[in-house]
């Protein structure tokens, strides 16, 4: 999904344009750019959000343009590669939204014309295309391109030839016409021009249309005036966007069960038993490593954490899980070690630098992200994607679970070429982790549960979170998750590290959450939880949904589907998610936008 | 010249009228407060206007169109976001050049609109006794010196009331303004900049009526009223009872036994009586009914609304398509005879009325003999039950049983 | 020109449990498409400009799946209490200017038939249908193809042609709506009837093809009857030695490993393995990332996303729910049954099982014919399931 805005009218149309990419953030970001007709066409592109675009963007003086952003599933993401695209006499500005299908061969013919690529997108062709077509009207230019085309495609268009209008067409690809005071607007969606005005009009496929600063006209596909109707929008845009979930949070806790089916498509197999990554990464799992550091911020801190009991058990290898910001300066860095950097954005800083110390140590670096072409990507000598789409929340809850995931497959690509697995044990771990989208949706289905729960610790002054082995930085996250958008303070403890320190703390007023997994350890943290118990607190478990001694030791219960232990911290995960965002609503706070936080931390 | 009006504002604190429609077009005397701006400047002699509008704007350009109406030209430009005075002035550059501009919520005379249009650089000033809420001018010599917004201890009676002369100049000043600390850029830090190096004549202005809150539109309807001439359209029945000025609108019939003391305006469509009593300033909107046994007094009552049985409504402001349910009353004054506090967004505050009924939003139902206390402010949508009683501060789309 | 449909979407479907326990019925998969998909398909290609859904039970489901649905407008309204489809309609009325078309999000049209109705001159006009059972639908009675009676589920058969329940309508309907609503009357039907009563003419067209689905079964007979449209596409990995007839459709990621023996139409989504040996036959539909072990044999079933099948499982006729462990060696026979759903008994041919998603099934368990599993329940080894298990039950 890309999105695309074009804006003719009195305002700054760098301000307009910037402002319209910021609401089409959600379509996906790795790449954008805008030009603006001033005199000629000054065009300027940035890799990476848009908020990179509007830092480095020059001060163009002009009131119409177009602007682009790109989340490319394919290809490279480059400056080169982002629109909007310039024809060779770089006087048609073109972006465009979809595919074009027969572009090899158009692009053959235009090259053998002398015209000059300097990308190599599809979309650079239309730019191309038009100039050749043109013959000293645009929209013609334009609608004699298009008949060239196969394909699927949302374009606007400027010309300095033309300096007054701009032309966009459609077909299969959404694009809105956006009706001003002596200002219009062309767009993805409404979104992107809904301050400045709540008159749209719908374009239909292969339907034309050229915008002045007063006047709109459309071209049906034989190239008639049509008349439309203009509409008023009167619903609440985000709302929309959010699938008529009440947040982005929540929306993107119930992505989880497809977010992590994504996740293992294609890298999993079940009849060959096999593990699955792109070559790059295959190179990097060595199974001679003498040792893992992993170094990540905040929630991908906590699922490197996770990754250290994994790897270290099925894999037997030694990891150490740091924080980037230590690392940097006093982490170690040792040959024939891997480091794996883990960020969301991939572009928090403090990750950044230290994956940078340990290159220039000699170590082999592997980054793990959401956001293909995120200068992660570009500075790590290989990465695997997370493929979970854009989060919009700050709160990150769909990408930590995917990290998880990656990283338990991580774990059991090294432990299959270093020979400490069964192929009995690799078929169940299999078999296991592809029951997890099922057993996310069955925790899902207890949000109303959970939300009775939360009401307990609506008032809570101090809400403490104890695990064990694995479920120890899942407390960690849980505790995260809550401080983070209900603002309860919250802490998250090693179960059995209570009694050094914490006790002093548990008052009847601080509620305890106890993570109790039916492994090895259960007896130890029913000893735990009547420990704390004693002390005044009220106590929620987290349990197996077989238990049937936990009752006896807990004031509330909420159960996840049974799983081997190791698997079990994503059902769980999307438990403390839930009670989080449940207690955070019911607290009344802002719970996409948290204070004092941002989704990405691009400062030291 | 051309004339700027702004009129983008939300008005929260016109709350819970503001929820439905932008403070411009809250009625008095059955006009938005932006058509009586129209009216004064047009018979000030200005023809064409720049609306600037935001909040809500459908419903200004559907009531307004393109001005053809009036005989004049009527263009919009849509603010995009709430960033202040400044901000909205400072889009209208390339459509300016000697103009106007005035504060569409706020009511000034076509007098007052023609001595600003004859004066180069000049603000309009009105003294008042509680500046304190006000920008404060410093003049010498009937020049603008400064204007110091909100001081606790002003030292001048004399504020700037909102309605200014302007050349392109003030762009550059706009241009060159930093956020206040609300966030927003104030034509005011502008006017302070350009006066350091303009002469920026004060005019006194003789006519102002700004409204704040929904009470103030009580004083607006009374300032209104009172020079009203009387217009008969509609159908008057025997045995009615009409004395002083009164307006009323085609196709509305006023029913046998109807007693109603003028200044009073009645639009459209209305059906009034048989047996009832409106007294002076009251402004009634289109399609509405005030049946049998009702009083009505000092009010305004939107389009549509019905007021149908033994009902008083006394110092209030009704939405438009309410209902009362019959026996339904308004509580006016406190048995204490003690000022009236009211509760907006959740703040107490002082009307300084002793008088104050209701405040009602749009698409509200009251139930048979519901008691609507002195001061409430009822949000739209909101169903009161039978034999309710409310006060304080109701929030939209609720039901009280 | 009528430009704007409303399609209602709100309800629950109950006589479809367990498949609708956690999604709304519109959103069932037809050849691995929700049939609301093929509504919105229908609707868009004879000309509709901007769709209006009335939403309900489930609504984030419908939301987010038709987030960015080719470029069309989607309006969604919500129905908070499903009342009727008189009431649904209603919740659509300030989005309607002056004549539109109304659908329901459960019954399959053709694309013809829509733009017959559209083109239609009269004020209000109807799809109607020969139907081989007319006795569960409203019965229509017409003369010179105007409407003269409709008569809901009559008790003995007085004709053949059977509402559908799509309509174009003036905007004016609303008034006649509300005030039906108002004295407690929600069903589009009696709005009908009282239209006939006020003596307006309601024109009858003959839809060409339509498909209800309001029990489990009536999913695989629209899934055979649709997945007829397949055209051939291979996208994921087809290994040597697997043989492909007819058209088949098999999504990216997907794998089919060696000795597969795949006859079309059937259609496989993204993320599968299948294989190595496994048959699958006509008429059958898999979902995403789900996986059919060796030596299996399907044929006519609709296999929903994220399900696990054992090897040697042999499924008929039947229908697994979404997120299904079957272990292995499972056998679903098919053949004639009686099934009672709702205090009805339904006589069926050649059915097999239905079961509820989020089972766990262990090895060799035998279903008979037309036993209907619910939600996540659990079946030990060794069983034999002769009668319908209801959701969240162990059968030790």
């Amino acid at each position: 999904m890309c999105g695309i805005i074009g804006y003719n009218g009195f305002r700054d149309a760098n301000k307009v344009l910037i402002d319209g990419l910021k609401r089409l953030e959600y379509r996906g970001y790795d790449s954008s750019g805008i030009s603006v007709i001033d005199k000629k066409q000054q065009i300027f592109k940035e890799v990476g959000e848009i908020k990179e675009l509007e830092k480095n963007l020059p001060d163009f003086k002009g009131s119409i343009g177009v602007s682009h952003t790109r989340w490319s599933t394919h290809g490279a993401v480059t400056k080169a590669n982002a629109h909007p695209h310039l024809s060779t006499n770089k006087k048609i500005a073109v972006v465009h939204n979809g595919i074009i299908e027969n572009f090899q061969k158009l692009r053959e013919n235009l090259t053998k014309k002398g015209y000059k690529f300097l990308s190599n997108t599809d979309s650079e062709v239309l730019a191309h295309l038009i100039e050749d077509n043109y013959k000293g009207n645009l929209q013609k230019a334009i609608f004699n391109a298009l008949k060239k085309v196969e394909g699927y495609y949302a374009i606007v268009v400027t010309s300095t030839d033309e300096p007054d209008k701009i032309v966009g067409a459609r077909k299969d690809s959404p694009l809105v016409v956006g009706v001003g005071d002596n200002e219009n607007f062309l767009a993805s969606d409404i979104t992107a021009f809904l301050k400045y005005t709540n008159r749209v009009i719908y374009l239909e496929d292969k339907e034309l249309c050229v915008i002045t600063k007063k006047d709109i006209t459309i071209y049906d596909e034989n190239y008639k005036t049509v008349d439309k109707e203009i509409n008023l929008i009167d619903w609440d845009i985000s709302d929309a966007e959010k699938s008529g979930f009440a947040h982005f949070m929540l929306k993107e806790i119930y992505d989880q069960p497809d977010t992590v089916n994504n996740v293992l498509r294609g890298r999993v197999s079940e009849v060959d038993q096999y593990i699955e990554f792109a070559e790059k990464v295959e190179k990097e799992l060595k199974p001679d490593l003498d040792s893992i550091h992993i170094i990540a911020c905040g929630t991908s801190f906590y699922s490197g954490l996770v990754a250290k009991y994994m790897i270290e058990k099925i894999a037997d290898i030694p990891v150490s899980v740091e924080l980037s910001s230590e690392y940097r300066y006093f982490g170690t860095k040792k040959e024939n070690s891997l480091v794996i950097a883990i960020t969301q954005s991939g572009e928090t800083l403090d990750t950044l630098a230290a994956l940078k110390e340990a290159k220039n140590s000699g170590c082999q670096t592997l980054a793990i992200t959401n956001v293909i072409g995120s200068t992660v990507t570009r500075l790590a000598d290989a990465y695997i994607l997370t493929q979970s789409g854009p989060e919009i929340g700050v709160a990150a809850t769909k990408t930590f679970t995917s990290q998880i995931i990656i990283l338990f497959l991580v774990a059991l690509k090294l432990a299959i070429k270093k020979g400490t697995i069964t192929s009995d044990e690799l078929y169940n771990y299999i078999l296991n982790v592809k029951e997890l989208p099922k057993q996310i949706r069955q925790v899902l289905e207890k949000s109303d549960e959970i939300e009775k729960i939360a009401e307990t610790l609506k008032h809570a002054h101090s809400v403490f979170f104890i695990g064990r082995g694995i479920n120890y930085p899942i407390a960690l996250e849980g505790a995260l998750k809550l401080k983070e958008i209900s603002y309860i303070h919250a802490e998250g403890f090693a179960a059995g590290e209570l009694k050094h320190g914490p006790f002093a703390l548990l008052t009847k007023e601080t509620p305890v959450i106890a993570i109790a997994t039916k492994d090895f350890t259960y007896d130890k943290i029913l000893a735990n939880i009547g420990e704390v118990k004693a002390r005044g607190p009220q106590v929620i478990a987290i349990a197996d949904e077989t238990d049937t001694e936990i009752e006896k030791h807990a004031d509330f219960v909420l159960r996840y589907p049974t799983n081997q232990t190791i698997l079990t911290s994503i059902p769980i995960t999307v438990t403390l998610q839930l009670l989080a965002y449940h207690v955070a609503n019911l607290r009344g706070c802002s719970i996409d936008k948290p204070r004092n936080l941002a989704k990405s931390v691009t400062v030291e | 010249m051309k004339c700027v009006i702004l009129a983008a504002g939300e008005g929260k604190r016109m709350h819970p009228l503001t929820y439905t429609r932008p403070k411009v077009m809250l009625p008095v005397g059955n006009k938005p407060i932006l058509e009586w701006n129209l009216l004064n400047a047009i018979n000030a002699g200005i023809k064409e206007f720049i609306f600037v509008v935001s909040y809500k704007s459908e419903m200004v350009r559907n009531y307004f169109e393109n001005g053809e109406k009036w005989d004049v030209k009527i263009e919009y430009l849509n603010q995009g976001q709430p960033l202040g005075t400044g901000h909205a002035i400072g889009i209208t550059e390339k459509f300016v050049d000697n103009f106007i501009v005035l504060c569409g919520d706020t009511i000034f005379g076509s007098e007052d609109i023609k001595n600003i249009a004859k004066k180069q650089n000049s603000i309009g000033l009105v003294e008042i006794e509680n500046p304190q809420e006000y920008g404060i001018v410093k003049l010498k010599e009937n020049n603008v010196v400064e204007i110091y917004e909100k001081m606790t201890e002003p030292f001048s009676n004399t504020i700037n009331a909102g309605i200014y002369h302007f050349n392109k100049s003030i762009f550059s000043y706009i241009k060159k303004t930093q956020k206040s600390p609300r966030g927003e850029y104030e034509i005011t830090d502008s006017i302070n900049m350009m006066a350091a190096n303009t002469k920026i004549n004060g005019v006194s202005l003789k006519q102002w009526r700004d409204v704040v809150y929904p009470w103030h539109l009580l004083d607006a309807n009374e300032e209104i009223l009172k020079k009203i001439n009387k217009k008969m359209d509609g159908t008057v029945e025997k045995n009615t009872s009409i004395k002083g000025k009164i307006i009323i609108g085609k196709n509305t019939t006023i029913m046998n036994g109807a007693y109603i003391e003028g200044p009073v305006v009645i639009g459209e469509n209305c059906k009034i009586g048989p047996n009832c009593y409106i007294r002076p300033y009251t402004s009634i909107g289109n399609n509405c009914h005030i049946g049998n046994a009702c009083e009505i007094k000092n009010s305004i009552i939107m389009d549509n609304s019905n007021i149908p049985h033994q009902n008083y409504i006394g110092d209030s402001v009704i939405g438009q398509n309410c209902n009362l349910g019959s026996g339904c009353k308004v509580a006016n004054l406190r048995l204490n005879k003690k000022n009236i506090k009211a509760i907006l967004n959740g703040k107490k505050i002082d009307t300084k009325r002793r008088k104050l009924g209701t405040v009602i939003g749009d698409d509200v139902q009251t139930g048979v003999n519901s008691m609507l206390n002195t001061g409430s402010m009822i949000g739209n949508n909101v169903f009161i039950g039978p034999g309710a009683l409310t006060k304080g501060e109701i929030q939209p789309n609720s039901k009280i049983m | 020109m009528i430009d704007k449909a409303v399609i209602l979407a709100a309800g629950e479907g109950t006589r479809l449990w367990p498949f609708t326990e956690t999604m709304p019925k519109v959103m069932l998969p037809v050849a691995n498409k929700p049939m609301l998909e093929y509504v919105f398909d229908a609707v868009k290609k004879s000309g509709i400009e901007e769709i209006v859904v009335v939403v309900g039970y489930k609504k984030e489901v419908i939301m987010e799946y038709f987030k960015d649905y080719k470029g069309i407008k989607i309006t969604y309204v919500e129905q908070d209490k499903q009342l009727g489809t008189s009431h649904a309609l209603l919740q659509a009325k300030k989005h309607i200017k002056n004549f539109f078309l109304v659908l329901s999000g459960d019954n399959i049209i053709d694309q013809q038939s829509i733009s017959n109705l559209i083109k239609d001159k009269s004020e209000y006009s109807m799809l109607i249908k020969e139907h081989p059972h007319p006795s569960k639908y409203g019965v229509v009675h017409i003369e010179k193809n105007t409407l003269k009676r409709i008569v809901e589920k009559p008790e003995e058969e007085t004709g053949k042609f059977i509402s559908t329940g799509i309509y174009k309508l003036p905007k004016t309907v609303f008034e006649k709506i509300q005030e039906l609503n108002n004295q407690g009357v929600f069903d589009l039907t009696s709005v009908i009837q009282l239209l006939i009563k006020q003596e307006k003419n309601i024109n009858t067209i003959t839809a060409d093809s339509w498909m209800d689905i309001v029990y489990p079964w009536d999913l695989i007979y629209v899934n055979e009857a649709l997945i007829h449209n397949t055209s051939e596409s291979i996208n994921g990995i087809i290994e040597k030695g697997v043989t492909i007839k007819g058209p088949v459709l098999v999504g990216p990621d997907t794998k089919i490993y060696a000795g597969s023996y795949i006859v079309g139409p059937v259609v496989i989504g993204q993320g599968c393995e299948i294989g190595p040996n496994t048959c699958i036959f006509p008429s059958t539909a898999i979902g995403d990332n789900s996986v059919v072990s060796p030596f299996c044999e399907i044929r006519n079933s609709v296999i929903m996303n994220n399900v696990h099948i054992g090897s040697n499982s042999s499924i008929n006729h039947s229908i697994i729910g979404r997120g299904n462990t079957i272990v292995n060696n499972f056998t679903s026979i098919s053949g004639k049954a009686t099934i009672e759903i709702e205090g009805e008994f339904k006589k069926l041919k050649g059915i097999g099982t239905m079961i509820g998603e989020d089972c766990t099934i262990g090895s060799n368990v035998v279903t008979e014919p037309g036993v209907i599993i619910g939600r996540k329940c659990n079946i030990d080894s060794i069983k034999r399931i002769t009668k319908n298990i209801t959701s969240n039950s162990k059968v030790m």
